[in-house]
């Protein structure tokens, strides 16, 4: 299986509201998909429709090869859902919610379970109406990594977790990794979060897709130029589409080239900047090219 | 724990970061011919980054003969092999000038640079 998840022309309205607009997505298995955007860009949205949550008013999801609408148990037991507003049975113990949870997977590995519950440090008699947020949250993912599924879904899994709950659910996601079968799917509205982790990231915006690309890729097309002329306001050329964040003040030129290629970049400064000197080529996080990305988007959507 | 360090800094590939902390570890002895390295499961939960990742980082380094891959092992330091002229003129020539115009725009005299770079070289 090529893709994990594949959602074709996917659009949800909500009355007169379109929360996801004609998304086309494909998430390659053995990836860790970061999906990015603003909160209110239609994640949840996206993967309540995906997880046949919710039902798309046209377009349609298909999950481990099978249409989003026909998921039965045999597909479910393959994956492992955590949300940050799970509905969870709040009178149980972690004990008695691990046990429930236990009987709908055939699967399930007790051993597993042991070490998740040992390294994520949870009290198993106390209910989970007593537990803070963090120790919620890790609960839900012992219950969703303990049967071995080949696709982890996390639907903003970070959000209000302390830095050290969060680096003990990043090490409990890489769990998963050691399946034979894998693939993570994760949102986000925080890309500090996910830098690390992520090798393919997709961004959302306005129920939009804007961008799903390799990480690897957009750091080798992103690159934040910066160099020295002397030419007036007057004689400025008009800059190319890719050339975004454009700025000049003084002698001093700055600009992100969004599809940077070498000779290729150099070679067309110099031609629209004849007396460029002092060229410079640095890098970008993943932070700055989201931050780039976004701010044109906003400026297109003007 | 890994038996060499690696210190993130943000805006750098984590890819080029792990290689060159390798490169350093093997330089200052951290690492020696014949260490075992770390597998691709060990080194991703450590330093939680990406398999991924970390499979190309494993294949970059045995491409360059940092490694070797031993079946039923796993991978190795491998003996040091004198490096190509290429590698050693892309250092001498392109590297060394990055730094003499770096310096020069920082207006670092020679023999601060010259100072440091002794420093560093009997610190390796």
């Amino acid at each position: 299986m090529e893709n994990a998840i594949e959602i074709r022309n996917l659009t949800k309205r909500f009355g007169k509201n379109t929360a996801v607009a004609n998304l086309d997505l494909s998430i390659p298995t053995g990836s860790i998909f970061a999906f990015l955007g603003p909160n209110g860009a239609g994640k949840t949205t996206t993967i309540k429709t995906v997880m046949n949550i919710m039902t798309p008013t046209s377009g349609s999801a298909k999950i481990l090869d099978v249409d989003s609408q026909k998921l039965s148990p045999k597909e479910l037991m393959q994956i492992g859902y955590v949300s940050e507003n799970h509905d969870l049975p709040l009178w149980m113990t972690v004990k008695q919610f691990l046990a429930y949870c236990k009987t709908m997977y055939p699967q399930w590995d007790d051993q597993f379970c042991q070490r998740l519950l040992k390294q994520f440090d949870l009290p198993l008699n106390k209910k989970l109406r007593d537990l803070s947020r963090g120790m919620k949250m890790k609960a839900v993912l012992v219950s969703s990594l303990a049967y071995h599924p080949k696709l982890l879904i996390l639907d903003e899994p970070f959000s209000g977790l302390d830095p050290l709950v969060r680096q003990e659910f990043i090490d409990g996601i890489l769990e998963i990794t050691g399946n034979r079968e894998w693939t993570i799917f994760i949102s986000s509205h925080d890309i500090d979060e996910v830098e690390r982790l992520a090798d393919w990231v997709g961004i959302i915006d306005k129920g939009h897709f804007k961008v799903a690309e390799k990480a690897e890729s957009l750091h080798q097309r992103f690159k934040k130029i910066e160099f020295t002329s002397d030419i007036t306001p007057a004689a400025m050329p008009t800059i190319p589409a890719e050339w975004l964040s454009f700025q000049h003040k003084g002698r001093a030129v700055c600009f992100i080239d969004s599809a940077y290629e070498e000779p290729a970049s150099k070679k067309k400064i110099c031609e629209l900047f004849p007396e460029a000197s002092n060229i410079t080529v640095s890098t970008l996080s993943l932070k700055e090219i989201f931050l780039t990305l976004s701010k044109q988007f906003k400026m297109m959507n003007l | 724990m890994l038996n060499f360090s690696v210190t993130f800094k943000s805006g750098i590939p984590i890819y080029e970061q792990v290689i060159y902390a390798v490169k350093k570890a093997l330089v200052s002895g951290q690492l020696k011919a014949g260490d075992p390295f770390p597998s691709v499961r060990e080194l991703s939960k450590e330093l939680r980054i990406n398999p991924n990742t970390v499979q190309k980082i494993i294949a970059n380094l045995v491409q360059e003969k940092i490694l070797e891959t031993r079946p039923g092992i796993g991978s190795i330091i491998s003996k040091r092999t004198p490096a190509t002229l290429e590698k050693k003129q892309n250092l001498l020539d392109t590297e060394i000038e990055h730094l003499v115009v770096e310096a020069k725009q920082l207006s670092i005299k020679k023999s601060e640079i010259w100072e440091a770079l002794q420093k560093h070289w009997e610190k390796g």
